[in-house]
């Protein structure tokens, strides 16, 4: 979340898709009732079913599962047309004025210009910006001599893109990398927009495509139901209101799809547009699916990240300055104006984490053991990924941690032939799950049973509430819980689980040796008790401390630490090797003083649910990121009875209520960009180089198994940059093979994921899997509520009975009568559910594909097709 | 709440004796269930069963979300789904259905037993097992179909308004749990303010130009009180009665016939008595036949 | 001794005697009566609080809650079985129509004025058909009282009707029942006596039932002894 969930109470207009939060965030949602209790403030549920979020909607629109961009382009679409969106915020806060290079293609045909079929990816030059400073009144200039972007035609006449130079490896050595275009330094600008080539001419021109009658075409929403939508979302920025503000929360109803990333890119474009960014009440709001997901995500969750997003090395990364240079961004802006680029500070951040990995053996000489850090080459290590290198033998064993592999997919049945497979398998759980009984899933026989092969080790976890530490709310709030019960029997705690790993590991790499013992020999592992860490001593490693004296004028007393202190926040971490950081984002969460993690006080002076003593939140406790944003170029709040932060003349700095996210001094006449993140200063509507590989600007893109060929582009229907995967597994359907119903898959708030079907009182509020199907679709076939169905997806077959219900409807998708339908996902074959039929015992995720978003690598579980026969 | 202790004993600053001393400041508790932001998450329903200490029973599918077709003896908060067309589009109607606590309880007229159902002054009106003797007549006596019928303990159970956790100044479990603010509890008189503000609310920002509060005045007002979409048609809540009141034959049964019978009975035997004063027995035979 | 009592229909006749009622309509009568009395009883502490220290004394409120039922199905059937032996007997006849027009001279002992009547006279086949009316309604509307947890919610309209009806017809069974009560008895002297031992004197019968007597004569000359039989 940009914001957090106390603020939404802040907002007047929200619009919730691709999320579900009455029922899978029933507490949070509290503070959207707050809202339309207090503020009467408007929502918009848009989401393939009418669940329990849409029964508190002014306005629900069932949408097919995964064409939420067409939804959302509609909506910038209706912004632009209307003249509803905030001018000033879009034309100084965003890149609507930068101008793109020529040779720029927009995708009319489903292709941005750069495209390698061969490669199924995007040469990414001509997605950037032109040199040049600012351009404004050339726009007419510029139009007359028909400067625009490329058109198919022209980039098709244009010659093809030189192939990538080869990179040739020389000795072992990994040779030098070609250096990958940057952005340019002095940017061209046209602050009137009108400039053909500027992002906010472009992007309304991508998005005049998508008039209400395409959006009709492809979501299955009425026009004029999207149209009464649109009309309520905009109404916030009706006759140049800049004091409203809405907000958008989205869960992984968004994620979950193979255009997963641009969806959350629409939103985050039309929020932009709406100047919603910054703001008490609005943000683009990400709700995290399990109590602690965005630690997860903060401390290197993903593969190609380490702890605080830092990139991990490649294998062209000559050596640690190589590595730096890579990943450190240069400012790239209108020389007029002025970015805090706070990702320059990049350096600091990875020496100290090195410093907090390898301690003493991270020493300036050995470019701070930066040699010790894994590296990437092309190979992705996503979970799809994973499981399917291990289907193809090529991983021989899993530890899966609190993770149930085979329910939570996709491809269930991929992943238990891929664990037939696997040498080992070592399970740590608190209950019986379909990991661990693999080998007696539903579809295998004893004979069968024979011939695995794979060692099957069962640790005793420990559950949620016989540990401490600290959780990580989807509002990036650090709260420390305590234990409340001891861990029963032999069951033991996480951290004396992996230590005692870890600790054998490298006892034999001691004893042994081994071809590269250095990481794990001289890894920092300076605990109290080095066989189960207290995560007392973690969270503070995490937090980071002065490894030398340190002193600081510039920064505000108290400026002077002594070797050992905790420090206070990460702009005293150094690259020097003076201080150390396990994750510079959490820098600050538990300084000297002690935890901030453990605050308990509710107190809220400002009213706005900023809660400052409470817990802490990252970065630097702020509550709303972006703040900056919520005041105009003057440094005034757009709305005074919504006060965040603001310029203080008399003291020439940034104060508030909340923590500037901003550099406290930057005077507002300097034209700071309030988005420090980003080299421009300034967020970007459209997205330049490298960092989205589908496009720079979110296009609607069919999921790979779709019921229409895309209304947009048929000759592209998805993403052209999806790969799907090969083995005889991995299936994909069409409309074609009989599969022509759209199925979504979602959790209830009865469950949690697959735990819950081992207690009582929750089977008893949900006893029974089953699939909501359209009332039309049940008459179609004959069918009662509560009757026994198959569902099949050309991978496999999930069985349940049928709720068939009036809260989705059929919808008319391209002139075509479509249903869907939806499967809630918390059943299985281990549990209470031993003993019953094989019919019953079927993971839903045995349906869904293997196919994952090309750039957060998000398998597709949100939108594919099946067929449904009675049982 | 023990009402005893809002009584005035003694003032401060105050010459000669106490104003309002003895007297006590009565007020009736209520629940208000908001349906217009009940989102259907049987945290209440969890609580009810937690508290009173309730284990958990099997259930099955039944093409609904709802958790069991009717509230049970062991069961006494059920959130009923129910799906409606509101202007053409589909609507999920979710109520909390419990005890309504009416301030003319039926249940505790129809029944016999003495001391089986305890109406408080605060308006709770709860059961006394130990004196329940298993008759049903508060199910016929219920306009809302709540006393619910234990075969094995042959005595009936219903919500009681946690009048144990009330008595010790705590809301009722049901209300702790609530995790959107839908379900609030005070006053009477402040949860028919917090209603009908709420009423009006939704009325002037949403489709729902009905929206109203449930109150019934055929029960004598309730002491849970509905906020709905639209106050006339409270059946589409899942049976929620549009005009409750105590069943016109339990009235008459526990009315006039009761005391008609009373007198009628009465009378028949002094009748008996004075036809027996007036004529004492008649003769075993005339004599003829000795 | 040799014994002057003669056996019949399972009563003892002495001289002058005549079997009012066989052993087994006097088993019929006294299970229905007794049953109707404990009905009676629990039913009143179930009708009004002022009665509701019987059902201390049956035992308590559960108790008689449980019982009450079971002993009204025992008095449905003893209803049914006296129907089976007195139902015939109890159809009114022209004779009846006779007696009812002397009800009065009936009512304050002129019994010389009274005219005959059989087996039963016409008060006795209202009293009787009361009480069957009455038990087929208590019977009918009990059932359902005895589990009203298998009344669907749908049906639950019925159940205050139900309740209803059974209180009226309680009550006027208990206004029949109060008369039969003392008209057994205080009023008829020796009515007792025929219901508890089945005989009566010949004089009694004659002077009562004089039509039944006469009857008893032709039909069954066995169970008449004495006076104007031998």
């Amino acid at each position: 979340m940009t914001n957090g969930w106390v603020d939404i109470k802040n907002t007047d207009m929200m619009l919730i898709m691709g999320g579900n939060p009455a029922e899978n965030h029933p507490c949070g949602f509290k503070w959207v009732v707050e809202a339309k209790r207090n503020r009467n403030a408007g929502l918009v549920v848009v989401d393939p079913r009418y669940q329990r979020t849409a029964s508190q909607a002014d306005i629900f629109c069932q949408i097919r599962a995964g064409t939420d961009v067409a939804f959302l382009g509609g909506l910038i679409n209706y912004a632009i047309q209307n003249n509803r969106f905030a001018k000033e915020y879009v034309t100084n806060y965003t890149n609507a004025a930068f101008i793109v290079k020529k040779g720029f293609k927009l995708p009319e045909d489903g292709l941005f210009s750069g495209y390698d079929p061969a490669a199924m990816k995007y040469d990414v030059s001509s997605w950037n910006y032109e040199e040049g400073g600012n351009v404004t009144g050339t726009a007419a200039a510029a139009i007359a001599a028909g400067d625009g972007p490329a058109t198919a035609e022209t980039s098709a006449k244009a010659a093809p893109p030189p192939p990538p130079a080869k990179v040739v490896a020389v000795a072992g050595k990994p040779a030098a990398a070609p250096p990958p275009p940057g952005l340019p330094p002095n940017t061209a600008y046209d602050l009137s927009l009108e400039h053909p080539r500027c992002v906010f001419q472009l992007m309304k021109k991508q998005y005049s495509r998508y008039t209400p009658e395409m959006v009709a075409k492809i979501t299955g929403i009425p026009a004029d139901q999207f149209n009464k939508a649109a009309d309520k979302l905009t109404s916030i920025r009706k006759d140049g209101d800049t004091k409203k503000v809405g907000t958008i929360i989205y869960s992984v109803g968004w994620t979950q799809h193979s255009n997963g990333s641009q969806m959350i890119r629409t939103a985050a474009v039309y929020q932009l547009l709406m100047g919603n960014v910054g703001r008490a009440g609005g943000g683009v709001n990400a709700l995290r699916g399990h109590s602690n997901i965005q630690g997860a995500t903060d401390m290197a969750g993903i593969f190609d990240n380490l702890p605080g997003y830092l990139k991990v090395p490649i294998p062209a990364d000559a050596d640690f300055a190589a590595y730096l240079k890579r990943i450190t961004p240069t400012s790239a802006k209108p020389k007029e104006w002025d970015s805090f680029n706070y990702w320059s500070n990049t350096p600091r951040f990875a020496v100290s984490l090195l410093k907090a990995m390898y301690g003493d053996a991270a020493t300036k000489q050995n470019d701070w053991a930066f040699n010790y850090l894994p590296r990437i080459g092309d190979k992705r290590f996503s979970w799809a990924d994973q499981w399917d290198a291990m289907y193809k033998g090529d991983v021989k064993g899993l530890i899966a941690f609190g993770m149930n592999g085979v329910a939570i997919g996709p491809n269930s049945k991929k992943n238990i032939d891929a664990l037939k497979k696997a040498q080992w398998l070592v399970v740590c759980e608190i209950y019986p799950e379909e990991t661990a009984e693999f080998w007696q899933s539903p579809s295998i026989t004893k004979e069968d049973q024979a011939k695995i092969n794979t060692e099957v080790y069962r640790l005793p976890g420990a559950g949620f509430a016989e540990k401490d530490g600290t959780f990580v709310n989807s509002a990036r709030w650090l709260q420390w819980k305590w234990a409340a019960l001891p861990t029963p029997g032999d069951a033991r705690l996480d951290q004396a689980i992996l230590s005692s790993i870890f600790l054998k590991v490298r006892e034999l790499y001691q004893k042994e040796g081994g071809k590269f013992p250095d990481p794990i020999l001289n890894l920092s592992w300076a605990y109290t008790n080095p066989a189960s860490p207290s995560l007392t001593e973690v969270a503070k490693e995490i937090n980071g401390k002065a490894l030398a004296d340190l002193k600081d004028e510039k920064l505000p007393p108290p400026n002077e630490w002594k070797a050992g202190q905790q420090l206070p926040g990460f702009a005293w971490l150094r690259d020097d090797g003076s201080t150390s950081c396990g994750n510079w984002l959490y820098c600050g969460s538990w300084p000297d003083a002690g935890s901030n993690t453990q605050r308990r006080n509710p107190d809220d002076p400002s009213g706005l649910g900023i809660h400052p003593t409470w817990g802490w939140s990252w970065p630097m406790n702020r509550r709303v990121m972006y703040n900056r944003a919520s005041c105009n170029l003057e440094g005034k709040p757009w709305d005074p009875t919504r006060k965040q932060v603001w310029w203080n003349e008399a003291q020439q700095k940034w104060v508030g209520n909340d923590v500037p996210d901003f550099k406290p001094d930057s005077k507002p006449k300097d034209h700071m960009g309030p988005f420090i993140m980003t080299p421009e200063g300034v967020a970007r509507l459209f997205v330049p180089l490298a960092g989205l590989a589908d496009g720079p600007f979110p296009e609607h893109y069919e999921p790979i198994e779709s019921p229409v060929a895309n209304p947009l582009h048929p000759g592209q229907s998805s993403s052209p940059v999806v790969k799907k995967f090969k083995t005889p597994l991995d299936k994909y359907a069409t409309a074609k093979d009989g599969f022509n119903i759209v199925c979504t898959t979602y959790r209830l708030t009865e469950h949690y994921h697959y735990w819950t079907k081992n207690n009582r009182m929750n089977v008893e509020l949900q006893p029974e899997p089953f699939v909501e199907m359209p009332v039309e679709l049940a008459e179609e076939m004959g069918l009662k509520g509560g009757e026994k169905v198959k569902v099949s997806s050309i991978r496999s077959t999930y069985y349940c009975k049928a709720m068939v219900t009036r809260r989705i409807k059929p919808m008319m998708i391209d002139g075509k009568k479509t249903y869907q339908v939806g499967i809630p996902i918390h059943w299985g074959y281990a549990g209470l559910a031993d003993g019953r039929p094989e019919a019953e015992r079927t993971p839903a995720n045995l349906l869904s594909p293997t196919v994952v978003d090309p750039n957060a690598f998000t398998p597709e579980f949100k939108g594919f097709l099946v067929k449904i026969e009675k049982a | 709440m023990s009402n005893g202790l809002l009584e005035i004993k003694a003032i401060s600053g105050h010459r000669g004796g106490t104003p309002g001393s003895g007297v006590s400041r009565d007020y009736d508790v209520c629940k208000l269930v908001d349906t217009t932001t009940c989102i259907g998450c049987k945290a209440c329903e969890v609580a009810c069963l937690e508290w009173n200490g309730y284990s958990f029973a099997e259930t099955t599918f039944d093409n609904t979300y709802q958790t069991m077709p009717d509230t049970a003896w062991n069961f006494w908060n059920l959130i009923r789904f129910n799906e409606v067309e509101h202007e053409g589009q589909v609507q999920w109607l979710m109520r909390k259905d419990q005890c309504m606590h009416c301030e003319e309880p039926g249940c505790l007229i129809a029944c016999p037993a003495d001391g089986a159902i305890v109406q408080y002054s605060n308006g709770i009106v709860d059961f006394n097992q130990a004196n329940c003797i298993g008759c049903q007549y508060c199910v016929t006596g219920c306009p809302f179909n709540i006393p619910k019928f234990n075969n094995v303990t042959k005595k009936v159970y219903k919500c009681t308004l946690c009048s144990d956790r009330v008595g010790a100044g705590l809301e009722p479990a049901c209300i702790k749990s609530c995790p959107t603010g839908c379900l609030h509890f005070g006053s009477k008189e402040d949860m028919v303010a917090l209603a009908n503000k709420r009423a009006k609310q939704v009325r002037d920002n949403t489709s729902h130009k009905n929206a109203g509060v449930y109150d019934p005045a055929g029960v004598g007002g309730t002491h849970v009180i509905y906020v709905l979409h639209d106050k006339d048609n409270p059946e589409q809540y899942g049976g929620l009665p549009k005009d409750p009141s105590v069943p016109f034959f339990v009235k008459m049964w526990k009315g006039p016939l009761k005391w008609l019978g009373g007198i009628a009975m009465g009378l028949g035997i002094a009748a008996v008595f004075g036809h027996y004063v007036r004529y004492g027995p008649k003769p075993a035979d005339h004599g003829e036949g000795k | 001794m040799s014994s002057n009592i003669v056996v019949r229909h399972g009563t003892d006749l002495r001289e002058d005697e005549i079997v009012r009622y066989t052993l087994k309509e006097r088993m019929c009568h006294w299970i229905s009566g007794v049953s109707y009395l404990y009905l009676l009883l629990t039913g009143l502490a179930l009708f009004t609080p002022y009665l509701y220290w019987i059902a201390y004394v049956l035992g308590g409120g559960p108790t008689i809650r449980f019982w009450h039922p079971w002993v009204g199905l025992i008095f449905f059937v003893s209803v049914l079985w006296m129907q089976s032996m007195w139902g015939n007997d109890m159809k009114t006849t022209k004779e009846d129509l006779e007696w009812r027009k002397t009800v009065k001279a009936y009512v304050t002992n002129r019994d010389d004025q009274v005219a005959p009547a059989g087996h039963f006279n016409s008060g006795q086949k209202q009293f009787y058909w009361i009480m069957f009316w009455g038990g087929i309604i208590l019977f009918l509307t009990g059932i359902v009282m005895w589990f009203p947890e298998l009344v669907p919610r749908s049906a639950h309209w019925v159940l205050p009707i139900v309740v209803f009806l059974h209180c009226v017809g309680a009550l006027a069974t208990i206004g029949a029942f109060i008369i039969h009560l003392y008209m057994g008895i205080f009023f008829v002297s020796g009515g007792l006596h025929g219901i508890l031992w089945g005989r009566v004197p010949v004089s009694w019968a004659q002077t009562h039932h004089r039509l039944w007597y006469d009857k008893m004569l032709k039909e069954d000359r066995q169970s008449v002894r004495g006076t104007g039989a031998d």
